[in-house]
């Protein structure tokens, strides 16, 4: 029973989870889609920005290795 | 510091005629893909190039092709050129005059719909233009995109 309960999660989250055939991630599609086109261009800001600040910190870290 | 949205609400308030096309029409769309730039289609006549000029005036805005040369748009430029490639303090800027797989900027506004955002409205191509564009271009990442519009589509036809 408790198996079958765990399968049943299982299947349920990777259906809503899951990626598609074509490797999109649903669920990050979803909370794209639920969001309002300008807190769309938001995001897109802010993921770009943390992914520089992210690139100097590696940056700076290599720096000091060598 | 990079701020694609500020630039958009620049170009809405400098009212430049532009559509927006590329990465960042399709993240305005709900791709979840990270953008670099905000691509434009615009009409390249002298007054509209102005008001670009004149909506990143003080973000120092320079040629993207040649970060030596600042922005400084004479008539004669605005005759000949065909697209425009800037980098500004906030993020770079690509003005095209032309979008592959569509066409000029006439044949880009039909294709196109109205975008309401806090700052105002603009012009935003459709998400089926968008995937001819894309396809058209035809790089690895635009075929990405491209998987993430459909989807788009398909998630949007089942609400």
């Amino acid at each position: 029973m408790a198996e079958n309960s765990e399968k049943n999660v299982m299947e349920e989250t990777s259906s809503t989870y899951g990626a598609t055939g074509d490797g999109i991630d649903l669920s990050l599609l979803k909370d794209s889609l639920s969001m309002t086109p300008w807190e769309r261009m938001q995001a897109n800001d802010d993921a770009l920005n943390f992914a520089d600040s992210l690139r100097e910190a590696m940056e700076k870290r290599n720096a000091k290795l060598k | 510091m990079q701020n694609l949205s500020e630039l958009t609400r620049r170009l809405i308030a400098s009212q430049v005629e532009f559509v927006l096309v590329g990465g960042f029409a399709a993240a305005a769309h709900g791709v979840t893909l990270i953008t670099r730039d905000v691509d434009i289609c615009c009409r390249f006549s002298e007054p509209n190039l102005m008001r670009i000029q004149k909506a990143f005036a003080d973000l120092h805005p320079v040629h993207r092709p040649r970060t030596d040369l600042p922005l400084e748009l004479t008539p004669q430029q605005c005759a000949s050129l065909k697209n425009l490639y800037l980098k500004t303090d906030l993020g770079a800027v690509d003005c095209l005059g032309e979008v592959l797989g569509i066409g000029n900027f006439d044949e880009v506004l039909k294709n196109s719909v109205e975008l309401r955002l806090p700052c105002g409205s603009c012009r935003i191509i459709s998400i089926d233009a968008l995937i001819r564009a894309k396809e058209a271009m035809n790089r690895n990442h635009d075929w990405i995109t491209v998987h993430h519009l459909k989807e788009i589509k398909k998630q949007q036809s089942q609400n």
